[in-house]
């Protein structure tokens, strides 16, 4: 018995030694916790006052020189808030206002110094320095709840997650809101961008559930019997369509279908996929037949991938007599390794459709435009999206360092400005 | 024919045929291959001082460039692909010790293929020690994307979305991809997943859990550009969901458990 109490008494104390010690080491975590949170909010104050005080200084200098030092230095300071505000205990809603106002600041500072608007920039920026002065008042207010709150940790966490409308943050996101409506309004390239996302040009007739259903039927013959449901779309997406999925044996799938005309936006088949391999040409002429079959039939194949399973390729539509292709009209296509079937169609970008505009051409002699130790192999005609989301025609180069490794790199440049808009590493 | 003569035939023969049995595949190999024939050029290629990049099985502009050269010095069409003649040139010029070459890829290791230098001397032992592994974590990924990107991304798709259909899984994927496109979020993946409360994963460390290849799969289907989410930026359990600003959102469809929305 004395034996017994004596174990039951080591034990109490052992226990008792590995709960202090486990609480212990939960109240270091929340500390450590605690510090980086308060460290992020701290450097989140003084940079958004250096960015204010960046911006204001910007608007002193008519020199290019002297302003573009600034405008770089307003660039740098809003993205690295931008990271800082990504990691802040604060509401998903606060956070996303503040990094599209930064982002903002950031784009109109980078654009100002490629282009040369200064004027544009200072029209903007008198706003956005007395609203940016305006907000890290606020900010501080919102603020010292996280530094009051004696030692509470608990009290702590609650600030970030609570909800909006009984929290502190609620002005600072009232007041980035506006501040992002009336300081960045839609350029017509980005609202242009958000039409063509939200198929706003899509006029065709609207089709029924079961004309849906008989277009999948026609694209996809060898699954048609296989449907189990058919929805429609929310009400308040920004567009409709109908969402078709199938089970057959071991395939099982989905498809989406535009109730306006009833284009294939995307579509994608999941199955065991056996070891034995088509070659590539027969993967090919399969990709390219199902591409009449469905009527895509202005494009070309621009980019092929094998992986495991599958072979991920591209299709480009083509524009013009030179047949530049528009990237940002490109549909994907998965096939099966072991029999070329259709494991998947995204056709989203294809849809949306881009309006060509028209443009110059300068050429460009690419001996004067490289260095001497660079081999320029391929060049053809491209049209993509530059840095203001507007559609542009180009040169793409692909071009071959004279080193050991022969690195290459896919360099596009505007036809009509020679402007570079990528510069990129291709493996 | 001499009896000598004819035995020396034979030999030659089933020595060729022997060779052709255990190397390259009969399919033509370009630019986008991905595999064990493109494993065992890059090695031949770098066996002749032709190739100089990582043998990793991806044909790519490296291996390209290479494979012209070759064709170039060796007489042959210079088009850039491993057809028949190419292979046959290749495989009668260089060495391919194929069980060496997919033991050191399989252990993680980093080594090179040179001839004449000792194989022993061209091998560094990888991050897991050199032990065996039959990882197949390597894809072919699109530009702009890399294998950390797709491991994270594969490991975020596990953690929240497992028990979801394939669908399901590519949709969550393409979420944290259009986050990557918005103005509203940050501008890495990383950053966009270990955004504090983004992700539920995240937050009970889910995150951490092994991925499976079918995760792997999903993520690579939707950088490859799927979006089964139809360009949502959000989505939720709407079981489990406490936050009213989430339901606020405009919700474009429901995948399994998730409703996805903007």
């Amino acid at each position: 018995m004395k034996k017994f109490a004596y174990l039951l008494g080591l034990f109490v104390v052992i226990l008792a030694f590995v709960s202090f010690d486990l609480f212990t080491q939960n109240k270091d975590l929340e500390r450590a916790v605690y510090a980086t949170q308060s460290r992020d909010l701290s450097a989140a104050t003084e940079k958004l006052s250096t960015l204010h005080t960046a911006v204001e200084q910007s608007l002193l200098f008519q020199d290019e020189k002297a302003l573009n030092n600034e405008l770089d230095s307003i660039w740098r300071l809003s993205s690295d808030l931008r990271k800082t505000v990504a990691n802040l205990p604060i509401q998903a809603e606060v956070q996303n206002e503040w990094m599209r106002y930064l982002g903002k600041i950031g784009d109109n500072a980078k654009q100002a110094a490629a282009t040369g608007d200064y004027e544009n920039w200072r029209g903007k920026m008198g706003t956005v320095a007395s609203n940016l002065h305006a907000f890290a008042e606020e900010w501080n207010i919102a603020t010292v709840a996280f530094y009051e709150n004696d030692g509470d940790l608990k009290k702590w966490s609650t600030n970030h997650t609570t909800d909006l409308k009984d929290s502190p943050f609620m002005n600072v996101s009232k007041q980035l809101k506006t501040y992002n409506e009336t300081d960045f309004p839609l350029t017509a390239s980005e609202s242009d961008y958000e039409k063509k996302r939200e198929l706003q040009h899509l006029k065709d007739k609207k089709i029924t559930k079961s004309e849906a259903i008989k277009n999948f039927k026609k694209f996809f013959p060898n699954i048609d019997d296989s449907i189990v449901t058919v929805t429609k779309s929310s009400d308040n997406a920004p567009y409709p369509f109908y969402h078709i999925q199938f089970i057959h044996g071991s395939k099982i799938g989905y498809a989406d279908i535009t109730e306006n005309g009833g284009h294939l936006l995307s579509f994608l088949l999941e199955r065991p996929v056996k070891k034995d391999a088509l070659s590539h040409e027969e993967i090919l002429n399969t990709a390219k037949s199902f591409m009449n079959k469905v009527g895509y039939t202005d494009v070309k194949l621009s980019e092929t991938r094998e992986n495991h399973e599958a072979w991920h390729l591209v299709f480009t539509r083509v524009h013009g007599d030179d047949e530049a292709l528009i990237y940002p009209d490109s549909i994907q296509v998965k096939i099966a390794k072991d029999n070329a079937e259709i494991l998947g169609v995204n056709a989203m970008e294809y849809i949306q459709e881009e309006k060509i505009k028209e443009q110059g051409e300068v050429p460009i002699d690419w001996d004067k435009f490289f260095a001497d130790h660079v081999g320029v192999e391929q060049v053809q005609k491209i049209y993509t999206g530059n840095g203001n989301l507007e559609l542009r025609k180009c040169y793409e180069v692909i071009a071959r360092l004279d080193n050991k490794t022969q690195d290459t790199y896919r360099i596009v440049i505007d036809t009509e400005t020679h402007e570079v808009i990528k510069n990129e590493k291709v493996f | 024919m001499s009896m000598k003569k004819i035995v020396l035939f034979v030999i030659i023969i089933s020595s060729s045929f022997v060779s052709h049995t255990f190397a390259f595949s009969g399919q033509d190999v370009q630019r986008g291959a991905f595999g064990d024939d493109v494993i065992e050029l890059q090695a031949r290629l770098q066996y002749l001082s032709f190739y100089h990049g990582k043998i990793d099985g991806k044909f790519g502009y490296g291996t390209y460039w290479a494979l012209r050269n070759f064709q170039e010095q060796y007489g042959l069409p210079v088009d850039g692909i491993a057809g028949r003649s190419t292979k046959e040139k290749l495989e009668n010029n260089s060495d391919f010790d194929k069980a060496w070459v997919h033991k050191q890829i399989n252990a993680g290791n980093s080594f090179t293929y040179y001839g004449g230098v000792a194989l022993e001397n061209q091998v560094k032992k990888g991050g897991n020690g050199g032990k065996s592994s039959n990882s197949t974590t390597s894809m072919q990924l699109p530009p702009g994307y890399t294998e950390q990107d797709l491991q994270i991304l594969a490991n975020a798709v596990y953690g929240e979305a497992r028990g979801e259909p394939y669908e399901g899984q590519v949709a969550v994927a393409a979420v944290i991809l259009n986050r990557l496109e918005s103005p509203e979020f940050p501008d890495t993946i990383s950053e966009i997943i270990f955004q504090p409360l983004a992700f539920t994963a995240v937050a009970d460390g889910q995150i951490w859990l092994t991925p499976n290849e079918r995760a792997k799969q999903a993520v690579l289907d939707a950088i490859n550009g799927w979006d089964p989410s139809e360009n949502a930026l959000y989505y939720f359990n709407p079981v489990t969901a406490t936050s009213n600003w989430i339901w606020s959102r405009p919700q474009i469809k429901q995948i399994g458990e998730h409703i996805f929305c903007l």
